[in-house]
C-alpha cells in the first residue's frame, strides 16, 4: 500500500514537472531572438584613434564615436527620423555617411570627427551609391560608383570630399556589372555581362580602352580580386575549366592562368583577404561543413592564432562549448589595432578591439542576448539522395534535452533556387524553432552554391524535380534514422523556399502537417519574366535566355507544361493541410492580386489558410517588432498544427 | 322523468353546435389552406427562377472570376500555340464562349507603340482568333477595327491605372477590375503584372527611359448565352424557359392567361435575360396538386374530431340508460317495501283499536305481522347480498354436498310454500358436489321461484335435471312457463330488468336473474337460457366438477 502510494506520488511529481516544462516557464521570449544588437557596424579610424559604430538614438541608428585615448563616447549624428544606413572612414578624421529618405532621396555627407560638423556631398533622387576606394595618397578624393545617369547603369565618379566636386571618371557603356579598383583608385579591370555571358575587361592604363580578355558562360565565373603588383597579373577566384572555384593568379595580358594559389577539394573558395595597398595576401576562406580558413601570411596567422587562443581558450561566455569563428573586419592603417568579430552556432558573438602590440583584447560589444547554453548546437549532416549517387549536405539543429529521437521536425529549405546555401553559424530562426522543441533541418539541395559548379548546375531545370526530391530525401533520412516523428513534420521557407514549402504540401501531402510560407514564389512564369533592375536594357533577352536554361522556357510546349505542373498557383486543389502565408505587399516578385486569388481559391476548398500581408518595415524597430509578430504567429500556428498528422 | 329528458335535450343541442362548429371550421380551414397554397405557388414562380438562372450564372461567374484570371499566371508568356491550348480548355469547359481573340501586347517606351499623353507605349504585336471546332481550335492572325478598339480601351485602362499606381503602396484590394473590360457579349482580360512589372511601368511612364520591351497578354472572350445548356429544374412551375434579348416583351401575351417572369444576366451577358412563362391553368394545376395532401390532412383531422364527438355522445347515452335503471330500481323497491309496510300498518292500527280482539284475531294479526316482517327481511337480505356479491366481499366456503338430499330439501320446502307447484327432479351419475351450500341454495331458490312466478297458474311445473357431463356438472331447470321472447334473451340477466307482464306485478324487483348470474360467475360457472314463448324456458347452470 505504502509502495503504491509512493509510486503515485512519484508519477504525480513527474507529471507536474513535465507540465511545468510544457508550459514553458523557462521558454525564451520570441523577442529575445529577433532584436538588433545595441551597437553595430564597428569601424576603426585610419589613424587608430577612434572607434565608431551605429547605435540607436530615438529609435534610429546614428553614428557614435569613441575615442580610444580617453574612452569617451560622442554622438556624431542625431537623426531622429531616418537611420544612418552606411558609413565609412576617410583619411584625416573624416567620416562619409549616407542616409536614405523615405521619398527615395539619397544624401551623402562628410563628417569631421574633431568638430562633428557635417557637410553635404551628394543629394540625388533614386540612386545607388557605392564607395569603391579611398586612397592614402589622395585623401580628399574618393572613388564612387553611382547610377545617377541611368538607373540601370552604374558609372564611376571621383568625389572630392573637401569641396564636394564630382568628376566623371568612367562611363558605363551599359553592360558593366562590376568595377575593380586599384589601391590608387584607378580602374583597370571590370566585369560586363549580357545576361548569359560574362566578360572580364582589362586595360593596361587609363588611356587605353577596355578590351574583353576572358569570356565566360554564366555557368562559369571569374571574380577578380586585385592586381598582384607584379607585371599585369591579378588575383581571382575562378572555376573556369574546373568544378570548384579556386584561388588563382591570372596574367591580364595573355589571359593565361599563371598559378593556383590555393584550392580545396571539398568546397569553392569563397573569400580571399588581400591588402591591395601592400600587395599582401592574408587568407583564403571557404565553407565546408563549418567555415574554414587557410592563411597565406605568417603575420596575420599569428594574429588569428593569438585571437583564437585568447577567445576560444578563455572566453567561455562567447564560445560556449563550441569554438567561435573569428574574423578581422577592420584595422587601422598602421595595422596595430584590429576590429574583430566572433560568432558560432549558438551565439551571435561579440565585437573586440585587438591591439597587436601587447596582444590586448578588449570586448566592445556582446551581441549574444541569450545565454548560449540555452541554445542548440547546429550539426552538419550529409546523406545520399534517392538517386543513389549525389551526396547532399545540410545542417540539423536538435532541441535541448536528452531525447534525440522521434522529434517534431521543421524543414527549412533556403531561398534561391540557385546560388543560395545554408552555412554553419548563428541563425535566429533556427534557434527560435529549436528552442520551441523542434528539430530543424536545413538542406543544401542541388543548385546550392559552394559545392562546385557541377552541383550547382545539377539543379538547373530540376526545380520541383530533383531539387525538391533532395528536400524530401532529407526528411526521409531523418525518419529512417528515427530522429523525426513522421507524424509531425512541417516545412517553412521564404522566396524559393516558400515555393518548396507549397510544392511540398501540394505534391507530398502525406509528409507534411502544415506549411509556413514567407514571400513565397508561387508562379514560375512570373519568376522567369521578372527581370531585375540591372537587366532593364537590351540585355533583357539574354537574361531570359539564362532563366530559360535554368528553369525552363515557356515558349517550349514541354517546358511550358512543366512550369504549369510545378507552379503552385495552378494547383490550389492539391493542398489539403493548413498553410500560413506571410507576404510583403511590395515584394517585387509578388503578384498580390494573383496571390490573393490563390488564397481565396484555397479557402473555397476548405483549406485552412492564414494570410498576412505586411508593409515594408522602415526602421530596425519596425523590423524587429514585425519579426516578433511573425514568429509569434508561427509559434501559434505550429502549436495548432503539429500535434497529430491530419 | 323530467331530469333525464332535460339532460338528453341538452346533449343533443351541444352535439349540433359541435357539428356545426367543426364543419364551419373545416370549410374555413380548407379555403384558407387553398389560398395559402395558391399564394405559395405564385411566390415560388417568382422566387425559384433564380435556381434556374444560377445554372447559367454560376458557370459564368466561375469563368469570369476564376478561370479568366489564369491568364495572369502565365505572366505574359503566352504565344499563339500556348494561347490555343488555353483557348481549347476554355471552349471545352465553357460552351458559351464562341470566340476568343488573343492579343500579344508589348509595353515599352512611347516609340515602341501607341502612347497617349505619356511615355508608356502599349502596342499589339499580334492578334489571333480562336473558334471552337469539335474540340479543336483554329487560330488566325487577325487585325480588324473591333479588335483594335477592344485593345485600345484596355490600353487606356492600363495606362490610367499605371499613372495612379503608387509604388510605395503596391496594388490595393479591389483592383482586379482594372484588368477587365466587360461589355455586352464580350469580356476582355489583361494579365496583371507583378509588383516589379507595375513599378517598372510606372517608372517607364514617368521617365520613358528604356529600350526594353515587356510582354503582356490580353484575351477577349465572345459569349453567347444561347449556347448555355440549362435544365428546367422546376417544370412544375415553368412551362417554358428561354434565353431572350433583354428587351423581349411580346405584346400578344395575355397577362390574364399567362404569367411571365425574367432574370437579367450579369456582366457580359447583360444583353440577355432568362424568360419564364406559364399559363394560368398550368399554375392552377400545380396549386391543386400541392393542395391535395393538405386538404386530405385537414379532412382526416375533421373525421377524427367527429369520431371523438361520437364517442363522447355514446358515453353520455350509456350514462343516461344507467341513470334510468337506477330510477326504475328506486321505483320498484319503494313499491316492494310499500306493500309489507302498509300491511303492517293496517295490522298495527287494528291491534291498536278499541275493540277487544278475539284470540283468533290476535293470532291472525300476529301471523300477518310475522309474515310481512319476513318479507321485508328477505328483501333487505337480497339487496345486501347482491351488493356484497358485486363488490366481491363474500367468501366461498366449500362443503361436501349430498346432491340428492340438497335438491329434495328445496323441493319439499317449495311444495309446502306453493301447494299448486308440480316439482320433479332427476340426478344422473353424480352423488356429491363440493361447493358453497348457501350460494348454491340462493341460485336454486331464485330459479325455482322464477319458474313458479312466470308460469300460467294451471301450468306451474318444474323439472330439475342434474347430470355430470365430461368435467362439468350441469343443473337444468326446465319449466313450462310463459317463456322469454328471443329479443329479450340477452337482457334478462341484466340488473333491474323485468319482463313486462302480469306475472311480476308484485314481489319482484328484477334482481333475481342478475343476482343468479353474478353468483354463478362468482363460483366460476356459467348460466345460459333457452326459451320459447308460451312453451317454457330452460335455464342451464354449469359448474366445473372437481373431485
Amino acid at each position: 500500500m505504502v509502495g503504491r502510494l509512493k509510486t503515485l506520488i512519484l508519477i504525480f511529481i513527474t507529471v507536474a514537472l513535465y507540465a511545468c516544462k510544457d508550459k514553458g516557464a523557462n521558454e525564451i521570449p520570441v523577442s529575445d531572438f529577433f532584436n538588433t544588437p545595441e551597437k553595430s557596424y564597428f569601424k576603426i579610424s585610419p589613424d587608430g584613434k577612434y572607434i565608431s559604430y551605429l547605435k540607436k538614438y530615438k529609435k534610429r541608428q546614428n553614428i557614435f564615436i569613441q575615442s580610444l585615448e580617453d574612452g569617451k563616447e560622442r554622438m556624431a549624428t542625431a537623426y531622429a527620423d531616418f537611420p544612418v544606413r552606411d558609413y565609412s572612414w576617410a583619411f584625416d578624421d573624416q567620416i562619409i555617411f549616407s542616409i536614405n529618405l523615405p521619398n527615395d532621396k539619397y544624401l551623402m555627407y562628410v563628417l569631421d570627427v574633431k568638430t562633428l560638423q557635417k557637410k553635404p556631398l551628394l543629394s540625388e533622387e533614386k540612386v545607388r551609391v557605392r564607395v569603391l576606394n579611398k586612397s592614402r595618397q589622395t585623401p580628399d578624393i574618393i572613388t564612387i560608383a553611382m547610377n545617377k545617369r541611368d538607373s540601370a547603369k552604374s558609372d564611376v565618379y571621383r568625389l572630392n570630399i573637401k569641396n564636394g566636386e564630382l568628376k566623371t571618371y568612367l562611363l558605363n557603356p551599359g553592360n558593366i556589372k562590376d568595377w575593380f579598383v586599384d589601391a590608387d583608385g584607378s580602374i583597370r579591370l571590370a566585369k560586363s555581362s549580357d545576361g548569359i555571358n560574362e566578360s572580364i575587361l582589362y586595360r593596361a592604363n587609363d588611356k587605353m580602352p577596355f578590351k574583353a580578355i576572358i569570356q565566360n558562360n554564366f555557368k562559369n565565373s571569374v571574380i577578380p580580386i586585385g592586381f598582384t603588383g607584379k607585371k599585369n597579373y591579378f588575383y581571382a577566384l575562378s572555376n573556369v575549366d574546373r568544378d570548384r572555384t579556386e584561388f588563382v593568379e591570372i596574367n591580364a595580358e595573355n589571359t593565361k592562368e599563371e598559378r593556383v594559389i590555393y584550392a580545396n577539394d571539398k568546397a569553392d573558395i569563397q573569400r580571399v583577404d588581400y591588402v591591395r595597398s601592400k600587395h599582401r595576401l592574408e587568407l583564403a576562406a571557404w565553407d565546408e561543413a563549418k567555415p574554414k580558413k587557410h592563411f597565406l601570411d605568417a603575420a596575420i596567422k599569428a594574429i588569428y592564432d593569438d585571437l583564437d587562443k585568447q577567445i576560444n581558450g578563455s572566453e567561455s561566455n562567447i564560445a560556449g562549448r563550441d569554438t567561435a569563428e573569428i574574423n578581422i573586419i577592420d584595422r587601422d592603417t598602421a595595422e596595430n589595432k584590429f576590429i574583430v568579430t566572433t560568432y558560432n552556432d549558438r551565439s551571435r558573438g561579440a565585437v573586440y578591439l585587438y591591439e597587436r602590440l601587447g596582444g590586448k583584447l578588449t570586448k566592445l560589444a556582446d551581441n549574444s542576448t541569450i545565454n548560449p547554453a540555452e541554445l542548440c548546437a547546429m550539426q552538419p549532416i550529409h546523406y545520399i539522395a534517392s538517386d543513389g549517387i549525389t551526396n547532399i549536405n545540410g545542417y540539423l539543429t536538435l532541441p535541448l534535452g536528452v531525447n534525440k529521437t522521434n522529434l517534431p521536425v521543421i524543414v527549412m529549405p533556403h531561398d534561391g533556387p540557385f546560388g543560395g546555401r545554408n552555412s554553419w553559424g548563428y541563425n535566429a530562426d533556427v534557434q527560435f524553432l529549436a528552442s520551441r522543441g523542434f528539430a530543424v533541418l536545413q538542406v543544401n539541395y542541388r543548385g546550392s552554391s559552394g559545392y562546385g559548379k557541377k552541383f550547382l548546375n545539377a539543379g538547373f531545370r530540376e526545380v520541383g524535380g530533383k531539387v525538391q526530391q533532395d528536400i524530401t530525401d532529407g526528411v526521409n533520412w531523418l525518419i529512417a534514422n528515427k530522429i523525426a516523428n513522421a507524424k509531425k513534420i512541417a516545412i517553412y521557407g521564404r522566396g524559393f523556399g516558400g515555393f518548396s514549402a507549397l510544392y511540398g504540401v501540394s505534391f507530398n501531402p502525406k509528409m507534411y502537417n502544415c506549411a509556413i510560407v514567407q514571400d513565397g514564389l508561387i508562379n514560375f512564369f512570373s519568376y522567369i519574366n521578372t527581370i531585375p533592375d540591372f537587366y532593364k536594357s537590351s540585355l533583357q533577352k539574354m537574361y531570359l535566355q539564362r532563366m530559360y536554361e535554368m528553369i525552363g522556357d515557356p515558349s517550349n510546349k514541354k517546358d511550358n507544361n512543366n512550369l504549369i505542373d510545378i507552379s503552385p498557383v495552378f494547383h490550389p486543389d492539391k493542398i489539403k493541410v493548413p498553410v500560413i502565408i506571410f507576404q510583403d505587399r511590395l515584394d517585387l516578385q509578388a503578384n498580390i492580386l494573383a496571390l490573393e486569388d490563390y488564397v481565396r481559391d484555397l479557402r473555397k476548398r476548405k483549406v485552412q489558410v492564414i494570410y498576412k500581408k505586411y508593409e515594408k518595415a522602415r526602421t530596425t524597430a519596425e523590423i524587429d517588432s514585425m519579426r516578433v509578430d511573425r514568429y509569434t504567429q508561427i509559434e501559434k500556428f505550429l502549436d495548432n498544427n503539429m500535434r497529430v498528422k491530419h | 322523468m323530467k331530469g333525464p329528458n332535460t339532460a338528453y335535450r341538452k346533449n343533443f343541442s351541444l352535439i349540433v353546435a359541435f357539428l356545426v362548429l367543426v364543419s364551419v371550421t373545416l370549410i374555413v380551414v380548407l379555403i384558407v389552406a387553398y389560398r395559402f397554397t395558391a399564394q405559395n405557388v405564385n411566390n415560388d414562380f417568382a422566387a425559384k427562377k433564380n435556381d434556374v438562372a444560377d445554372q447559367i450564372i454560376s458557370p459564368y461567374n466561375y469563368f469570369s472570376r476564376s478561370k479568366i484570371r489564369e491568364i495572369t499566371n502565365y505572366s505574359g508568356s503566352l504565344d499563339s500555340a500556348l494561347a490555343a491550348n488555353y483557348a481549347d480548355s476554355i471552349f471545352h469547359d465553357f460552351n458559351f464562349v464562341t470566340k476568343i481573340v488573343f492579343y500579344q501586347i508589348v509595353v515599352g517606351n512611347r516609340l515602341s507603340g501607341r502612347a497617349k499623353g505619356n511615355n508608356l507605349g502599349i502596342s499589339v504585336k499580334a492578334t489571333y482568333q480562336y473558334y471552337p471546332n469539335k474540340r479543336k481550335v483554329k487560330g488566325s492572325k487577325n487585325e480588324n477595327e473591333i479588335n483594335k478598339n477592344d485593345f485600345s480601351q484596355m490600353a487606356d485602362k492600363l495606362s490610367d491605372y499605371i499613372t495612379a499606381y503608387d509604388t510605395s503602396r503596391g496594388p490595393g484590394q479591389e483592383e482586379q477590375g482594372t484588368f477587365y473590360n466587360t461589355r455586352p457579349g464580350k469580356i476582355s482580360y489583361l494579365n496583371v503584372p507583378n509588383n516589379e512589372g507595375l513599378k517598372t511601368y510606372h517608372e517607364l511612364q514617368q521617365s520613358g527611359r528604356t529600350t526594353s520591351l515587356y510582354k503582356q497578354n490580353m484575351m477577349t472572350f465572345y459569349l453567347d448565352p444561347h449556347k448555355i445548356t440549362f435544365k428546367n429544374i422546376h417544370p412544375e412551375l415553368y412551362q417554358k424557359i428561354s434565353v431572350r434579348q433583354i428587351n423581349y416583351d411580346p405584346i400578344d401575351i395575355d397577362p390574364d392567361k399567362t404569367i411571365t417572369n425574367e432574370v437579367a444576366f450579369p456582366g457580359a451577358l447583360s444583353d440577355y435575360k432568362l424568360y419564364f412563362s406559364s399559363p394560368r391553368d398550368y399554375l392552377t394545376a400545380e396549386i391543386n396538386r400541392r393542395f391535395m395532401p393538405i386538404g386530405g390532412i385537414i379532412l382526416l383531422v375533421y373525421f377524427f374530431f367527429i369520431l371523438i364527438g361520437w364517442l363522447i355522445y355514446r358515453n353520455l347515452n350509456v350514462n343516461l340508460k344507467l341513470f334510468k335503471l337506477q330510477y326504475d330500481f328506486i321505483n320498484n323497491f319503494t313499491h316492494e317495501f310499500k306493500t309489507p309496510v302498509s300491511v303492517i300498518k293496517i295490522a298495527g292500527s287494528n291491534l291498536k283499536g278499541d275493540n277487544e280482539l278475539t284470540d283468533r284475531q290476535r293470532k291472525h294479526y300476529g301471523r300477518i305481522l310475522d309474515e310481512e316482517a319476513d318479507k321485508l327481511n328477505e328483501l333487505m337480505n337480497k339487496l345486501l347480498s347482491f351488493t356484497q356479491l358485486e363488490n366481491k366481499s363474500i367468501q366461498i366456503n366449500k362443503d361436501k354436498i349430498d346432491i340428492d338430499h340438497f335438491v329434495k330439501g328445496y323441493i319439499n320446502t317449495f311444495k309446502i310454500k306453493y301447494p299448486d307447484f308440480k316439482l320433479s327432479y332427476n340426478i344422473n351419475n353424480v352423488n356429491f358436489f363440493y361447493t358453497d351450500e348457501v350460494l348454491l341454495g340462493s341460485i336454486f331458490q331464485n330459479l325455482v321461484e322464477n319458474a313458479y312466478k312466470y308460469s300460467h297458474p294451471e301450468k306451474k311445473e318444474l323439472f330439475i335435471n342434474i347430470t355430470l357431463e365430461k368435467r362439468n356438472i350441469i343443473f337444468s331447470f326446465i319449466d313450462k312457463g310463459i317463456g322469454v321472447p328471443k329479443n329479450e334473451l340477452n337482457n334478462i340477466f341484466k340488473k333491474f330488468y323485468r319482463l313486462e307482464n302480469q306475472y311480476n306485478q308484485n314481489g319482484s324487483v328484477g334482481l333475481g336473474l342478475a343476482f343468479c348470474k353474478e353468483l354463478v360467475n362468482f363460483m366460476d360457472g356459467e348460466i345460459s337460457v333457452k326459451s320459447k314463448v308460451d312453451k317454457g324456458s330452460e335455464f342451464v347452470v354449469t359448474f366445473p366438477y372437481e373431485n
